[in-house]
């Protein structure tokens, strides 16, 4: 497997929510960059460009 | 002729080379996954990379590829092993949708690649080779020149064919010189 199919499988699972779990334990329990969070993230993104828009318009 | 060289390098010849030779051989200056994302996020932030990221993005690389540059990136410059560029490639890739969507860059995520075999024909078109005999026969039109105008040959009414006198002068066939 080359990297970038290790890149793309990484991401698939992220994406399907999974999180690398020996590696939570390793650390603790404790991971900020879970994909829930970056879904908060991402609506955080979407209302900044809402926000944005609204004071271009005005 | 059997060559050892085709087995890859000796075992025990790391130990030849000094293990600080290149960043990549020294401890990761970064272990946790968080951290390493953390890196990724900021380094995205420097403008120099932020223009390669949004052009990559613009020109349709997929992001899949532009992830793993970044990593590598890290991993080249020590930050990061391997593995950990691996696993913290997921949250990269949904902080680039993010900046992509927030800029309504149109990008292609590179997830669901769809690999062409590879045969002869497919060979045959990337290196440009066209064999006469494979090569579909495409019906071939008349072509039609274009009539009257200046350009254009002309019509049949006005074509006009010269006297037999005329075209005999044209030929040099003239009576004077019949008789010499």
């Amino acid at each position: 497997m080359k990297f970038e199919d290790a890149i793309e499988k990484s991401i698939k699972a992220f994406l399907d929510g999974k999180l690398p779990e020996e590696l939570v334990k390793v650390q603790d329990g404790e991971i900020l960059y879970t994909p829930e969070y970056m879904d908060e993230m991402a609506e955080d993104f979407a209302d900044l460009d809402l926000e944005d828009e609204v004071e271009e318009d005005v | 002729m059997f060559d050892t060289r085709d087995l890859g390098p000796v075992p025990g010849e790391n130990y030849t080379a000094d293990t600080r030779n290149y960043p990549w051989h020294r401890p990761p200056e970064i272990d946790t996954y968080d951290g390493t994302v953390d890196y990724v996020i900021d380094r995205m932030r420097d403008e120099q990379t932020a223009e390669i990221v949004y052009s990559l993005m613009e020109i349709g690389r997929p992001l899949t590829n532009i992830v793993a540059g970044l990593m590598m990136q890290g991993i080249g410059r020590g930050k990061f092993q391997i593995d950990m560029a691996v696993l913290a490639a997921g949250p990269v890739y949904r902080y680039l949708q993010m900046l992509a969507d927030s800029s309504n860059i149109k990008y292609e995520d590179g997830l669901n690649k769809k690999r062409i075999p590879i045969t002869a024909t497919t060979l045959k078109m990337v290196m440009g080779i066209i064999d006469d005999e494979e090569a579909p026969e495409e019906p071939v039109e008349a072509a039609t020149a274009p009539v009257g105008g200046l350009m254009g040959s002309p019509s049949p009414e006005e074509t006009t064919e010269a006297p037999a006198d005329v075209q005999a002068a044209m030929l040099g066939m003239t009576d004077e010189e019949e008789e010499v």
